[in-house]
């Protein structure tokens, strides 16, 4: 037999997911989370519900029903973050940030840790350089698709760049310095070493 | 006033209700050194005949010229002492509040006789500037303007006539019938039939062609509109006659011989139309017209018409009218649904509105009433369609509102093709099913006939092959779908019409968020509108079906029917202007939101049904030249003087503006026994902004602690409002004033004790600042 | 002409520079400046100016706090520089410093607490006074400043390319994230599509999917390829379904997902029909007279760009590519 959930009452909270995600600093200021129908317009426009398991209505559903399990869920990480939902919302709701704002609760925790740890190499890449980069640890299967022109272009950027009579690409001595001292002011770096003991914890 | 007044005060002791936390000799004996007072007489209960005979006997007697009767609210027994005064004019009295805002509220005896002596203080000082007033007697011209000839508009047309009204009905399209009359079929809830429109409607119109006191106007709008003295001078602008109607006969040659097309709106641009046509076959009226927006002028239809009734040099034609009411009844129009363009508008052909497919399914549409799928002509395997398209969505140039008979007209027109069609398959993709009513049995009615529903708002349309596909998640079982199909319908909102947002503008009526005409009130006067003898009713007020649209028209006309056959009089409160002072700078005609105000010759007028003697336009004079008739400021101040007249050394005294909703706010904490700090000396206002800087300043600097302002926040001048009590306080700052001793805070009826709680807050705030 | 309800600069720019453009597309800021200069635009290109963080944002590395500390020291920069309308070539850069600004000015908890994390560590000049950046005005795409300008861009007209059947991608998050400053619609984006109608070449009118994601989706690329590619498969079907030579982007992270996997979903789907990928910027340079290999910078296209040469008629020496594997 199906086990019946009960709810008890007395439990609505102002510390339930729906009202955490509310307090966010990612969350604008008039999301309408809790205005959500169910209409399922954002599942029907999103390319991560098209085709994967991924149900873009069903995760505004889990956090309005304080399924605390959402952040454990791989189901997450399937966004692709391109704001469709967003910007079609009926009651401007936005699937894409509260997906954003579930994921960095993931990162606090573990789960969410081991989910990013392969992109680790961008924040090597931003504390070196103040640059971003397409991530180290996935040029293997980048070489593959992209073919040896993409490898000839690394070999050959600066180059091409000047050909092109471009500015150097890399930030000057002291903004890169002025950027390292940012990152450690904002505990930008702490996050990074958090991330990195996950990954070198297994 | 260089001569004494004779005041007469009586106390009422209200059953005790205010003796027993009164004492009403000590005020007395302070009252008998007043030397202008000249009777003060107590009495158990004033209202009651005794009482009546009391106040009678001392009129007479002591030859009293002004009376003051403290006892309980001028709401409560205004009316009745109104009546016991007699011979006295009846505005010569003034009613101190001493029960509802006195003795109910204060528990310390000694404080309440305080008050309560300083409430009566005020109402001898006050009363002293009353004027003997009249009533004003008022007249509303027999005549009515209404805009926008559809059912709404036709009705009102008909009701006012039928009451002897003169109705000039003007409709902007050339032939009358508005929505009506192009949907082809009704819903009727208790048959569970769809009914023949025309059917319903040509009675109706019938009746109003045929009746003599209604004149229509057809191509024709409303250009101008002044107020003059509770009339409304109009003008009215008549697209040229290129067709003339009394000498055209309807043969239907100028259309054939017409070498130019435009896209036929009667059938919503599903086909075309000549530049010289007839609207549809029963168009009233049933004349030719020229759309002189696609018309070459190439002069083919002159030469074929026998009756030579084509003028194509016709020009536009002026009318200048006077009416005493106007009625908005200008209606919707239809969401652009290219807006949505993710619905395939206008990209694929065979996407249409369930305007289109009313059409496309009527008898006199483009198919003969044959459904057919525009690019191929064969009758639809299957038609989906989409609810809500552009409303209830809050993204740009969406509509948050629902537009209320979507559901209804998708079931309609559902219904129809199932039993016209059985082998085609209808599916609503849907949010919510609102059938509100009956109309829930026919829903269900139309479920069991078969026809399918998937709860979801589809996100989009795309052409495949031989047919579309709707995208959408089926959201009961988690299904992300794409249903084939050969039609799309979309349920499209229903929005304020071009037209109803003209005519609002020219008539200066306020406009809700939603672009609809706002009506006075929205629960309570619902066709109303903030200008007196400006009523609305159909879709130009809101999304609404046509039964609530014939409702509201037959309400509009029973408004207009009180305003001209009810022998209104109306109360004297209204503005006056000095003639001597006025420079007709215009300042309080521009800022009425009544428009009560005109310029009339070389004068300023005042419409006495419409001005409300809010005061508002006192502020705006640079000359000073308006006063409120019985409430000039001289009285106003006066109230506040006599409030301070006795202060005594340690007493806090905070002098309240109460609004008229304040102040029954105010009565209601008393009648419900709430304590309020006794330092609140309340003086009712008909507006807050009536209240000047030189009043506020007057209390402060003369013995007032604080004061305080009540307003009601739900008025168009509420921003305007606010910005000027922070104006005030800029100039106690400068004047050495502490602006802390200025507060306004919302007030709303039932929220008295929070009323009351704002009270002794400011009042702990004031005691803490004077230290 | 759509009213427009935003600022939009001439000058005082600074250009904010990408990543992706500077490593996989740098002719598209090779472009944009050459189409700047024919315009008459006044810009500054600052090498102080740091990466947005936008793709590390979106990969979930940079937390929002950081992002926005990273915007404020970026914003600091620009004032100093009296050049503080930032316009950047990359679609997530102007949704990224638009949120920041926007957080910046509206949550007084988070401008404090970056505040406080400047001055404790010695970075008092990097501070954050509300209102410094205006989220809607002060930052503005590179293709909002050329419709701006796109009267005169037929001024500056040197090449005929009007036999091109040409499809628009619209950027996401150009038009998504902040809809409200978005110009020329997001429903159905049109501004690339308008740009292209003062250069008298036709665009294609409306494609299923257009207002799609190119599929990119950030981590999704790289940690979830098969959905990301099912995502752009979505896309490509429908253009070659209306057999388009080149398909018209505005965000470096679109060219990626369009160019470098073109082969690939050709292999994965069977279907194969070529199209080129530019910018729009690019474009408006080749419409201009620019060098395809000077200026375009197409030999970093994984795409052949050549053949659209070809069908226009303009020449270049193909040695100038020194990237691509020619079968001799």
């Amino acid at each position: 037999m199906t086990k019946l959930n009960r709810r008890e009452m007395g439990n609505s909270s102002e510390e339930d997911l729906a009202h955490r995600v509310l307090k966010d600093i990612k969350a604008p200021s008039d999301l309408g989370l809790l205005r959500c129908v169910q209409c399922g317009l954002c599942t029907s426009m999103c390319p991560a519900s098209r085709h994967s398991e991924y149900d873009a209505r069903e995760i505004i559903k889990r956090v309005l029903d304080n399924d605390e399990s959402i952040i454990d869920d791989e189901i997450i990480w399937n966004c692709f973050y391109c704001y469709t939902c967003h910007s079609v919302c009926p009651v401007g709701n936005s699937v894409c940030e509260v997906n954003q704002i579930l994921r960095e609760m993931a990162i606090q925790k573990d789960v969410g840790k081991k989910q990013i740890e392969s992109f680790m190499s961008f924040a090597d890449s931003y504390l070196a350089e103040g640059l971003g980069i397409i991530p180290e640890e996935y040029h293997g299967q980048l070489k593959i698709d992209y073919g040896k022109h993409w490898e000839n272009l690394q070999e050959q950027l600066q180059d091409i760049r000047e050909d092109l009579g471009l500015e150097s690409m890399y930030l000057l001595p002291e903004a890169k310095e002025s950027v390292d001292k940012t990152l450690e002011a904002i505990g930008f770096k702490k996050r990074v070493q958090e991330i990195k003991d996950v990954r070198n914890r297994k | 006033m260089s001569e004494k007044n004779r005041i007469g005060v009586f106390l009422c002791h209200c059953g005790g209700n205010i003796s027993d936390n009164v004492d009403l000799d000590y005020i007395e004996e302070r009252l008998s050194e007043n030397d202008e007072i000249c009777s003060i007489k107590h009495h158990e209960n004033l209202c009651s005949l005794e009482g009546r005979n009391i106040i009678k006997d001392q009129i007479l007697r002591q030859d009293l010229d002004r009376v003051v009767i403290s006892a309980c609210s001028k709401i409560t027994h205004g009316a009745t002492f109104q009546k016991y005064i007699k011979p006295l004019n009846p505005y010569l009295f003034e009613m101190p509040n001493v029960r509802e805002q006195c003795s109910w509220v204060t528990e310390n005896k000694q404080e309440s006789t305080d008050k309560a002596l300083s409430l009566i203080n005020s109402a001898v000082e006050s009363v002293k500037y009353n004027e003997p007033l009249k009533k004003i007697p008022t007249s509303v011209k027999n005549s009515v303007l209404v805009i926008g000839a559809g059912i709404s508009g036709i009705t009102t047309a008909n009701s006012l006539a039928k009451q002897g009204m003169e109705v000039t009905l003007i409709e902007k399209r050339p032939a009358v019938g508005g929505a009506m009359v192009q949907v082809g079929k009704v819903f009727t809830p208790d048959k569970m039939s769809e009914d023949c429109a025309a059917c319903l409607l040509n009675p109706v119109i019938d009746e109003m062609v045929h009746n003599d006191n209604i004149t229509l106007l057809t191509n024709t709008v409303l250009e101008k509109s002044t107020r003059n003295s509770g009339n409304f001078d109009v003008i009215l602008r008549k697209k040229p006659d290129y067709v003339n109607p009394d000498k055209c006969t309807s043969c239907g040659k100028c259309t054939e011989s017409c070498p130019t097309f435009a896209p036929d709106e009667w059938n919503e641009g599903l086909n075309d139309r000549k530049a010289i046509y007839k609207p549809f076959p029963q168009a009233v009226p049933s004349t030719y017209t020229l759309d002189d927006e696609s018309c070459v002028k190439c002069g083919a239809c002159l030469n074929v018409c026998p009756t030579n009734a084509i003028n194509l040099d016709a020009i536009d034609e002026i009318i200048s009218l006077t009416v005493g009411s106007v009625v908005i009844a200008s209606g919707h129009q239809r969401f652009d649904t290219s807006k949505r363009p993710e619905y395939g508008h206008p990209f694929y052909e065979d996407v249409l509105s369930q305007m289109q497919l009313a059409r496309l399914m009527g008898v006199n549409g483009p198919t003969h009433g044959h459904l057919q799928v525009p690019s191929t002509g064969k009758v639809p395997r299957r038609v989906v369609m989409i609810q809500c398209v552009g409303s209830r969505d809050q993204m740009p140039e969406g509509h948050k509102y629902c537009s209320k008979v979507c559901c209804m007209v998708a079931l309609k027109n559902a219904n129809l093709i199932h039993s016209h069609y059985p082998d085609t398959e209808v599916i609503i993709c849907y949010t919510d099913i609102r059938t509100l009513g009956v109309y829930e049995k026919y829903y269900k009615y139309v479920q069991n006939n078969g026809i399918k529903f998937v709860r979801g708002r589809p996100g989009e349309i795309a052409r495949e092959d031989d047919h579309m596909v709707v995208r959408v998640e089926d959201t009961l079982n988690r299904d992300k779908i794409e249903i084939p199909t050969d039609l799309v319908v979309l349920s499209a909102a229903l929005e304020s019409s071009e037209g109803t947002i003209e005519a609002a503008k020219t008539l200066g009526v306020p406009l809700t968020e939603d672009k609809f005409v706002k009506e006075k009130h929205p629960k309570m006067q619902p066709v109303s509108t903030d200008i007196e003898g400006i009523f609305v009713c159909g879709t130009a007020q809101g999304p609404k079906d046509i039964t609530d649209s014939i409702i509201q028209a037959n309400t509009a006309a029973t408004k207009i029917s009180e305003l001209v056959n009810g022998g209104l009089e109306v109360e004297p409160f209204i503005a006056t202007i000095n003639v001597k002072k006025c420079i007709l700078c215009g300042n309080c005609i521009e800022n009425c939101r009544y428009q009560a105000l005109t310029m009339y010759h070389n004068s300023i007028r005042v419409g006495p049904i419409a001005c409300t003697g809010c005061g508002d336009c006192i502020v705006t004079c640079p000359e000073e030249a308006i006063s409120i008739q019985g409430q000039s400021d001289e009285k106003l101040r006066a109230s506040i003087a006599g409030l301070l007249k006795d202060k005594k050394e340690d007493e806090q005294v905070i002098i309240a503006f109460l609004d008229d909703i304040g102040n029954v706010s105010a009565n209601n904490m008393g009648i419900n026994r709430v304590d309020c700090p006794s330092s609140i000396r309340i003086i009712n206002v008909p507006f807050i902004n009536r209240v000047k800087y030189s009043h506020i300043k007057y209390a402060l600097t003369h013995g007032a602690d604080g004061v305080f302002l009540g307003e009601y926040p739900d008025t168009p001048k509420h921003n305007e409002i606010r910005e000027n009590v922070n104006i005030m306080k800029k100039h106690l700052e400068e004047d050495g004033i502490n602006p802390e001793r200025l507060l306004i805070h919302s007030v709303f009826i039932p929220y008295f004790r929070g009323l009351a709680n704002q009270f002794k807050e400011f009042d702990e705030e004031l005691q803490i600042l004077s230290k | 002409m759509e009213e427009i309800k935003k600022f939009i600069p001439t000058e005082n720019i600074t250009l904010f520079r990408s990543c992706l453009v500077s490593a996989e597309y740098p002719g598209v800021e090779a472009s944009t400046k050459y189409v700047f200069d024919k315009l008459g635009v006044e810009y500054v290109i600052d090498r102080n100016q740091s990466c947005c963080t936008g793709l590390g944002h979106y990969y979930d590395i940079f937390d929002e706090l950081s992002t926005t500390a990273l915007a404020a020291r970026n914003f600091a920069y620009a004032i100093k520089n009296n050049h503080k309308q930032y316009v950047p070539t990359c679609a997530t850069c102007y949704a990224i410093l638009k949120t920041a600004a926007k957080t910046l000015n509206e949550k007084d908890e988070v401008r404090e607490q970056i505040n406080q994390a400047f001055r404790d560590n010695g970075l008092e000049e990097l501070q954050y006074t509300k209102g410094d950046i205006d989220a809607r005005d002060d930052i503005t795409h590179v293709v909002d400043v050329l419709y701006y300008l796109k009267d005169k861009i037929p001024e500056n007209k040197k090449r005929e390319l009007s036999s091109l059947k040409i499809a628009t991608h619209h950027g996401c998050h150009y038009c998504k994230v902040h809809f409200d400053d978005t110009l020329c619609g997001y429903r159905n984006p049109e501004i690339i599509d308008k740009i292209c109608e003062v250069m008298e070449v036709p665009t294609v009118e409306w494609y299923d999917q257009k207002p799609r994601h190119c599929g990119g989706g950030f981590r999704q690329r790289y940690a979830n390829r098969e959905l990301s590619l099912d995502a752009t498969e979505d896309k490509f079907l429908s253009l070659h379904k209306e057999k388009v030579d080149l398909l018209l982007v505005m965000c470096p992270n679109c060219q990626v997902q369009f160019d470098r996997y073109e082969q690939v979903l050709e292999e994965r789907t069977g279907d194969r029909h070529y199209f080129a990928i530019l910018n729009i910027a690019q474009l408006v340079a080749l419409y201009m007279g620019a060098d395809p290999y000077k200026v375009l910078g197409i030999q970093t296209h994984t795409v052949n760009v050549e053949l659209i040469l070809d069908k226009l008629g303009i020449e270049y020496d193909p040695k100038e590519d020194t990237l691509h594997v020619r079968e001799e």
